[in-house]
């Protein structure tokens, strides 16, 4: 199959691909634009590992192919991440020990900070939830709950200052 | 100044071991700058990609890859015709009786032995093209019968997997002790139960994948893996390369998860390895999610017989457990290796002489078995599933039953029938308390009354004596190869700057904080100064890897050791600086050297960067015969085994209109010794507890009748999500080993045993009313309908 030149837009940068139709938009941002933050998986959908945002909405990069991402923003987790530190949903998860092998954590970053803009004060049963497209081996969830929890005081805190 | 032995390091003051210090490889994962080993860039690398069997058991009859080959962009495709001759066999054949030897080639050329087994590797410029050429390699096979469990594994006239065995019981062993025959003539009752675990898989969530990178100027392979234990991997791979081990690095980044599957080189990655160095080019393999789910190491499928003679008041007079496992069609393992263990440690912590076991180990076609997170996760539901059993027929409470047979603080140290020694435990204080925060009467009131309500809960009980570090005694005991040793180093370089390593691989158990609180501690730095480098093979000591629950024990305490050693050369250079004859006034605290003087601990003006530029660039001023430098290595051999304990309560509600089980509350008390960082024992133990929750409840690996597997996708082979994990509540009450450093135990399995065990206890204490037991995991809804089913 032959490769296409086209353009995507990426953590608020327009980029340059030359990649074959069916190259998943995974693969592209991992091979293509070097940003291995997105992880993969399964490549089925399930895992949630590969989570990036579209428009600002939570998506499996493995369900998708890049080509179809014209015209769109994608955000990854290297988009969410302050040059500097980390965002405080980061933050909130390294304090409260919500990774363990880190795998599955870019994919619970995306998602959540996209939900915490939407629902900034959630309960834990809503945060479960969520996370529930998440699958993660190591940490039990107990860890990320209270991480996304206090992200979500942090960041309501940091929005009334 | 060196020989600091284990059992002279104990203190209760320790400065930085103990505390909650957050993670130092948090940062870089939080901001996706992890490097797992498909994030590395390896210019001009080719990309590989399995061909596997269709079929659970079929002879090979012909390969056609002219059309494959044809296809644009593929540069090879070979079959085991061409890897098994650039490469070594697996043999397995250590002295053990009634272990059969067996023998297997890189990829199989006669016949496949299980749906999934790899015969044809393609190779392309990309890994697209390589997955498309890879469909259209032909195979003709003429399929075989194909046994699928233990029974049809041993059935009169059953094919044999491995045809050069005389059977398919690859494996058979006996164990008595005491006088089972007297002890069942005494009894006032015999008490049979059976427990039963599915087939199961780790599920790391980056499933496996290497880059072989071959310097044909220097004759060197750089093997880029995900690997629990680098150096036996290292030689492995070259033995079976027929490389010197000199010839190979290998190199372990980041790790998505392993829980057991990471340990032993690979079919596949042995392949990706000939491959490269024959096209000298380097040759990269991600596996697919179908690939783990098909054709990783698998696990557990093991069925349990008990029989206890018991006394009128639960006492156990005499326990026999029968021990089968499905192994699979491969023994990547000795077939032993994982269910002696299980017959090893079975009588936990309660008083038993009278003991014996019968192992058996069947090969089927099915993928090949290895351990996974806890391989002696049923030990603990066969031990209380059976006082549960005992207590149940004889009408007692199943907390007396446990006991009238629990070990008390007096029987300790206690030698197990097998020899094990128990001591530093502490199963009963555990167990007391437990029932103390359960409120175990109200809750017994409160089934009673809910029960009448038509509301059915139970609780159940486990208590855990978890095997944490296996020293070598443990391996010659049990007749298991191996060595439980391990080695590390501490440097101190010219400007001060700490590092240090050892022979394990993290791969999410978070090594680099808890090992660098144990170097800091052992120097007397902040942890903050010292970094810990892990999973390279050039650069860390030959040691054991991670395995079991050794990491905090065996590299913990190992560095512990080494850091003490090369306190001891900092204090005696500063006592030279100092003018003193002496160290024993001197101690290092915060990168400080103080000095005792008139019972207050004084700063002397030295710091450790003093102590290393002079070490290094001074060495004229280092006392008379020392070598200058500041660094240090050392290995240490753990006792015969480290043993934690834990109690584990678990209350359910059981809808019997659905089958569905509710965790409404689990409490574990633990001990597990001196703890070298608060935040990742209890990490550990949440994971591990909701790993076990998800064997007993959801995970099962099916393969149908003809041997074809019905879990290749994350739909069908169910973990827990955050919505069925339950929140583990978790009550330390810790007592240090005497034998270790620091008095370090180790924990990070305990958690599987003791959920698998009291999730089971509970929902049968739930289907108490209705007169059923759950024999056999996981109890899915389906399987609890069809046990009321039966019943109505």
């Amino acid at each position: 199959m032959s490769r296409i030149a086209f353009r995507l837009a990426v953590n608020g940068e327009v980029r340059e691909v030359f990649a074959e139709p069916r190259k998943l938009l995974s693969d592209v941002l991992r091979e293509d634009l070097r940003l291995t933050g997105t992880h993969v998986g399964c490549e089925h959908g399930v895992c949630g590992a590969c989570t990036v945002l579209v428009d600002g909405k939570p998506s499996r990069a493995c369900l998708i192919f890049a080509i179809q991402m014209q015209g769109r923003e994608i955000t990854t987790v290297e988009g969410l991440t302050p040059d500097e530190g980390l965002s405080p949903l980061q933050q909130a998860l390294h304090e409260e020990h919500g990774l363990q092998c880190g795998f599955c954590t870019p994919g619970i970053i995306t998602t959540f900070e996209a939900y915490l803009r939407e629902n900034p004060d959630p309960s834990e049963d809503e945060i479960r939830e969520v996370l529930a497209g998440n699958l993660c081996r190591c940490t039990g969830y107990g860890n990320i709950v209270r991480g996304v929890k206090k992200a979500a005081r942090m960041l309501r805190d940091g929005a009334a200052q | 100044m060196s020989g600091i032995k284990a059992e002279d390091t104990k203190r209760s003051d320790f400065d930085q071991i103990g505390k909650p210090i957050l993670r130092k490889e948090d940062v870089r994962l939080l901001r996706g700058k992890g490097v797992y080993v498909d994030d590395i860039e390896v210019p001009g690398a080719l990309h590989a990609c399995f061909v596997r069997s269709p079929h659970a058991h079929a002879r090979i009859s012909g390969f056609d890859l002219d059309e494959a080959k044809a296809m644009p962009g593929v540069i090879a495709i070979v079959t085991g015709h061409e890897i098994n001759g650039w490469t070594n066999g697996l043999k397995l054949a250590p002295p053990i009786e009634g272990l059969q030897p067996t023998e297997m080639t890189t990829l199989p050329v006669d016949k496949v032995r299980f749906h999934g087994d790899p015969v044809a590797c393609v190779v392309a410029t990309d890994r697209y093209v390589a997955e498309d050429a890879a469909e259209l390699v032909l195979v003709d096979y003429d399929v075989l019968e194909a046994v699928t469990s233990y029974d049809s594994a041993l059935a009169d006239g059953a094919p044999l997997v491995d045809e050069t065995l005389s059977s398919n019981l690859v494996s058979h062993q006996k164990f008595e002790a005491g006088d089972i025959a007297r002890r069942k003539q005494e009894a006032h009752r015999i008490v049979e139960a059976s427990f039963a675990m599915q087939r199961m898989t780790h599920l790391p969530i980056e499933t496996r994948g290497c880059i072989a990178v071959w310097d044909d100027g220097r004759q060197h392979l750089t093997m880029h893996i995900g690997s629990q234990a680098p150096h036996p991997m290292r030689s492995a791979l070259a033995g079976r390369l027929r490389l010197g081990e000199q010839q190979v690095t290998i190199a372990s980044p980041d790790v998505g998860g392993a829980f057991g599957q990471k340990i032993i080189v690979y079919r596949e990655e042995i392949t990706v390895a000939a491959l490269a160095r024959h096209l000298k080019r380097p040759v990269r393999w991600r596996e697919d999610r179908i690939e783990n789910l098909s054709a990783s190491l698998q696990a557990r499928e093991n069925t349990v017989h008990t029989c206890a003679a018991v006394a009128a008041d639960g006492r156990i007079l005499s326990l026999e457990a029968e021990i089968l496992e499905d192994f699979g069609a491969y023994c990547f393992y000795p077939a032993n290796y994982l269910a002696r263990v299980i017959g090893m440690i079975l009588t936990g912590p309660y008083r038993i002489q009278d003991y014996a076991f019968e192992v058996k180990i069947a090969l089927t076609n099915k993928c090949g078995a290895g351990p996974m997170r806890a391989p002696m996760a049923i030990t603990s539901l066969v031990m209380d599933g059976t006082l549960d059993a005992v207590a149940r027929e004889l009408n007692l409470d199943p907390a007396e039953v446990r006991r009238v047979n629990m070990l008390r603080p007096s029987d300790l140290p206690y030698t197990m029938p097998t020899g094990e020694r128990l001591e530093d435990v502490t199963p009963s204080e555990c167990f007391e308390r437990g029932l103390r925060e359960v409120d175990y009467a109200a809750f017994r009131k409160r089934q009673t009354e809910d029960r009448g309500r038509k509301v059915y809960r139970g609780i159940g009980i486990c208590n855990v004596v978890e095997s944490t570090t296996y020293g070598s005694a443990f391996y010659k005991a049990a007749g298991i190869p191996g060595s439980g040793h391990e080695a590390a180093w501490v440097k101190i370089e010219p400007s001060g700057a700490i590092r240090a390593s050892a022979g394990l691989m993290g791969t999410g158990q978070s090594y680099e904080t808890p090992f660098a609180q144990a170097v800091a501690e052992g120097l007397g730095v902040d942890v903050a100064q010292v970094d810990i480098l892990l999973g390279n093979t050039d650069i860390a000591p030959y040691g054991m890897g991670a395995r079991g629950s050794r990491g905090a024990t065996a590299g913990g305490g190992t560095l512990f050791l080494t850091a003490l050693d090369l306190k001891a050369k900092m204090l005696d250079i500063a006592a030279a600086l100092l003018g003193l004859n002496s160290a024993s006034e001197l101690n290092v605290k915060g990168g400080k050297v103080l000095r005792h003087v008139g019972g207050e601990w004084a700063e002397t003006g030295l710091g450790i960067g003093d102590i290393a530029r002079t070490a290094y660039l001074d060495p004229l001023k280092l006392p008379e015969g020392m070598q200058p430098g500041l660094e240090m290595h050392r290995a240490w051999d753990p006792p015969q085994m480290t043993y934690s304990n834990s109690a584990h309560f678990c209350e359910v509600t059981l809808s019997p209109a659905t089958g569905e089980i509710a965790i409404d509350r689990y409490l574990i008390i633990e001990d597990c010794g001196t703890v070298l960082n608060p935040l990742v024992v209890a990490g550990q133990q949440q994971g591990a507890t909701v790993l076990g929750i998800g064997g007993v409840l959801f995970e099962h690996m099916i393969y149908d009748e003809s041997g074809q597997n019905l879990c290749g996708t994350l739909a069908d082979y169910l973990i827990p999500t955050a919505t069925e994990a339950p929140e583990i509540e978790i009550i330390g009450q810790h007592t240090p080993n005497k034998r270790t450093p620091a008095g370090i135990k180790g924990m990070a399995e305990g958690g599987v045993m003791g959920a698998i065990g009291a999730v089971n206890n509970a929902v049968n204490d739930a289907l108490r009313p209705f007169g059923v037991i759950a024999d056999r995991q996981p109890l899915s809804p389906d399987y609890i309908r069809r046990l009321l089913r039966q019943k109505v």
